[in-house]
């Protein structure tokens, strides 16, 4: 590569008028070693093979970066890196080469304009209105307006596994494809008292192509209102413009009946073929709904004891189309106590469904020793209906750590376990990790 | 290397270089020893001890405290004290403010009255004091918009310590509400958390592991992957098949079936399709093709009520299996159009020139 003296010396001036004041740096290099089967077409049995990926795995995040053009300039990465030690893992995203590594983030962030424009640019994702988390190389600018409008809008490529080619049919993205471009338009609206009152309401446009053809084409509204400060209401509408129907609807509320007290409920209705690329040949076949609602409430016990329980009915079609809907549920229970340095958790969860469904147990907790360590976690489910030919599964991880000096810390950690698919499974970790925040300046 | 260039690169490089400092981690503030609530109880004035009068901003290193020597001698502590006790110095406190506050200019504005804004003073054994709730500034400041709007900075410095409460509290159903709430609030959650945070959990074609794979040690954390996910993976997406789809593409999928011999194209394995691990339901008779003439195969409604799960295998375009009984003019295809009705509702004939996809059929 040539690089003129003349660039060079301009990079230099303009890295001496740019500094971070904050630089959050998080580093970890782990080794990890297990197995996955491979194979096992018919008449033979699977094999085991062991694999062993070594990571590097590194985020950075520069924030209040002075420059002499832009305010609140940030820059965000994290990226990592991986070599495989044994036989290839199967989610390298790149089964033929040994040496791996992708980024998941890299965008840089500028405020303007008095802090009423923001602009991300770089590889990011979008969370509002119906993008969904799009994940995409573009860029996103948000624009505060008066009387409480904002508007915001983006553009970019959908993000595919280690740089890999854009189209829908290997891209690992759930949107795939080669454009990607939406925005939304909000406004809100403050009420006085306590943070957070008042009425935002958004609507939305999300537009994914594939060399022209539709990936997905989508509109939306959404609303949060807190009337006052204890009751949130939030709700979505997607419509799916392509296939003119709605895709998703939501409604939520959450209420905090005392600080201790507080119970959530919500009802969805949303159409999975819908959540398929609109230029996968499996889109056509299928234009089905499912519905889940239900209520949830955590309550304080005391100050380290919480507990919290949940219940949805799930409603998906029937096994053919003469048959009626069928009506499953999904319950949950978590029992939480944090007291000192220890911390446990039981949680129950069950599924009903019409293929299967399953009833889970897990249990965890974690003690601190100064600066050491370890946690435990063990996770079982029992199959309603068996799972090849077993019917449970349960698994178990100890993990224990310690804080070495100057942010770096170690944790090494391992599982075991009896499943479906594997009699005994064993993995183990070991991470070296590296946390810290240098800063050029306090802020106060 | 031009000798010159590389004199312009390595300034370059020093002037990038880190001058900074690194912060330390702040070391824990000693409890409280003073008995507040019994002063405030007392009607005991807060200027009595804490003269904020020209106190402009918070400081860590600084206290702000002045507790009277001759307490037995000077009002109102005369009144209950009546014997001196040893000079007070409060320790230094080591917690940095992450707010930006001017106590000079709000004491005149709330006529003096701390109570106003400190609802509950610290407690002897409290580490940390109890700061005013973030009501007690919008009862008097229209902040509202800039809340809606996620502008906290300058009154805060960052929102790193805060707990978000009432609608933001990370509790409970936390998992299935962030979703919702982030869609009209994302720039509120970004006060608080980059992308790298959220990409930790939804960038999975891009990520170097699963989260619990990764953290192992966070046992608090709800990771829906934990532990043998593979073995419930299919009873997870059969009852939500949207959930999967939100964060992977048919191609993932692809990418493990294919290694397992669970996938029409199997390069792992070059077996044939009828070597291939199946699910069960693929083995019934029926399943492909009709048992009796004019009956409809299993698989019909199968991949009507959940083609998603299809697309785990089957998603690969112009060779999928679909297609070859499927495509207009397959000796198979029969007279019965694959599609629903809402699908034939929404398209015409005219859509299929607007879409590669359809062609494969009826090009």
């Amino acid at each position: 590569m040539r690089i003129s003296i003349p660039l060079a010396a301009a990079l230099a001036l303009l890295a001496g008028q740019a500094r971070a004041e904050t630089i959050d740096v998080s580093s970890t290099t782990m080794l990890q070693i297990g197995q996955q089967t491979r194979g096992g077409a018919n008449p033979f049995d699977p094999q085991l093979e062991t694999v062993a990926p070594a990571f590097e795995i590194l985020s950075i995040a520069a924030r209040d970066v002075r420059n002499p053009v832009l305010r609140d300039l940030s820059l965000f990465v994290s990226t990592w890196g991986s070599y495989e030690l044994a036989e290839p893992r199967w989610d390298t995203g790149t089964p033929e080469a040994k040496l791996n590594g992708d980024l998941v983030t890299l965008y840089a962030q500028a405020r303007m304009f008095g802090r009423r424009v923001t602009l991300r640019l770089g590889r990011e994702m979008v969370s509002t209105g119906v993008a969904r988390m799009i994940h995409l190389d573009g860029g996103e600018l948000v624009a505060l307006l008066p009387a409480g409008f904002r508007l915001q809008g983006y553009a970019g490529v959908p993000v595919t596994q280690r740089f890999g080619a854009r189209t829908t049919l290997r891209s690992w993205s759930p949107v795939g494809g080669d454009l990607a471009y939406g925005g939304r338009v909000a406004f809100a609206y403050g009420l006085a008292g306590y943070p957070g009152r008042g009425l935002e309401l958004g609507a939305s446009a999300n537009f994914v192509e594939d060399g022209g053809d539709p990936v997905r084409q989508e509109v939306g509204a959404d609303f949060r209102l807190q009337p006052f400060r204890d009751l949130t209401l939030t709700g979505l509408a997607a419509y799916s413009v392509w296939e003119e129907r709605a895709s998703e609807l939501l409604a939520r509320a959450s209420y905090s009946v005392t600080r201790r007290f507080r119970i959530e409920a919500d009802a969805r209705y949303y159409a999975p073929d819908l959540f398929l690329a609109r230029n996968s040949i499996l889109s056509v076949f299928s234009a089905e709904d499912r519905r889940d609602f239900g209520a949830a409430f955590t309550y304080e016990l005391t100050r380290a004891l919480e507990i919290g329980a949940g219940y949805h009915v799930i409603v998906e079609p029937g096994e053919t189309e003469e048959e009626k809907d069928f009506v499953g549920s999904e319950a949950a229970l978590q029992v939480e106590w944090a007291g000192g340095p220890t911390r446990l958790g039981l949680e129950v969860d069950y599924l009903d469904a019409l293929e299967n469904g399953y009833l889970a147990f897990r249990v965890f907790g974690r003690r601190d020793f100064g600066k050491f360590f370890g946690t435990a976690d063990v996770l079982s489910h029992l199959f309603r209906e068996s799972v090849n030919g077993e019917d449970f599964a349960v698994t178990g991880t100890v993990s224990a750590g310690m804080q070495l000096a100057k942010g770096l810390s170690v944790v090494i950690a391992g599982n075991a376990g009896v499943t479906p698919f594997l009699e005994q499974t064993f993995d183990v970790m070991a991470k070296l990790a590296y946390n810290s925040i240098y800063r050029a300046r306090e802020v106060r | 290397m031009n000798p010159r260039l590389a004199m312009v690169l390595a300034l370059a490089a020093a002037a990038c270089g880190p001058k900074v400092s690194k912060e330390k981690p702040a070391a824990a503030d000693p409890a409280y020893v003073f008995p507040h609530s019994t002063h405030v109880d007392a009607d005991v004035d807060c200027k009595a001890c804490h003269p904020m009068d020209k106190a402009t901003k918070l400081e860590a290193g600084v206290r702000h405290v002045k507790v009277p020597a001759n307490v037995t001698k000077i009002q109102p502590c005369a009144d209950c004290h009546d014997k001196d006790f040893p000079a007070f110095k409060p320790p230094a406190r080591h917690a940095p403010f992450r707010l930006r506050f001017d106590h000079a200019a709000h004491l005149p504005r709330v006529k003096g009255d701390c109570k106003r804004c400190h609802t509950a003073p610290p407690e002897q054994g409290d580490k940390q004091a109890k700061a005013p709730p973030m009501g007690a500034c919008t009862a008097c400041h229209e902040h509202q918009q800039d809340f809606a709007e996620a502008r906290c900075v300058p009154c805060h410095v960052d929102l790193k310590g805060y707990q978000p409460e009432t609608a933001f509290k990370h509790e409970g159903e936390w998992l299935r509400a962030h979703g919702a709430l982030a869609r009209p609030s994302g720039e509120s959650c970004a006060a608080c958390h980059d992308q790298t945070y959220c990409a930790e959990c939804h960038s999975p074609q891009t990520a170097a592991g699963r989260p619990s794979i990764v953290f192992p040690e966070r046992v608090e954390r709800a990771y829906i992957h934990r532990g043998d996910y593979v073995s419930r993976h299919m009873i997870d997406a059969g009852a939500n098949p949207a959930s999967c789809r939100r964060c992977h593409g048919s191609a993932f999928c692809e990418s493990c079936h294919e290694l397992q011999g669970l996938s029409k194209l199997s390069p792992a394995t070059g077996e044939t399709n009828a070597n291939l691990r199946r699910p069960r339901s693929h083995d019934q008779d029926d399943w492909a093709t009709p048992g009796t003439p004019g009956a409809l195969p299993r698989h019909g409604p199968a991949a009507r009520r959940d083609i998603a799960s299809c697309a785990g295998c089957h998603d690969q375009g112009a060779q999928a299996t679909c297609v070859g009984c499927h495509r207009v003019g397959s000796p198979v295809a029969g007279t019965r159009s694959p599609h629903p009705k809402k699908f034939l509702s929404a398209h015409d004939r005219g859509d299929i020139s607007k879409n590669e996809m359809c062609r494969v059929c009826h090009g």
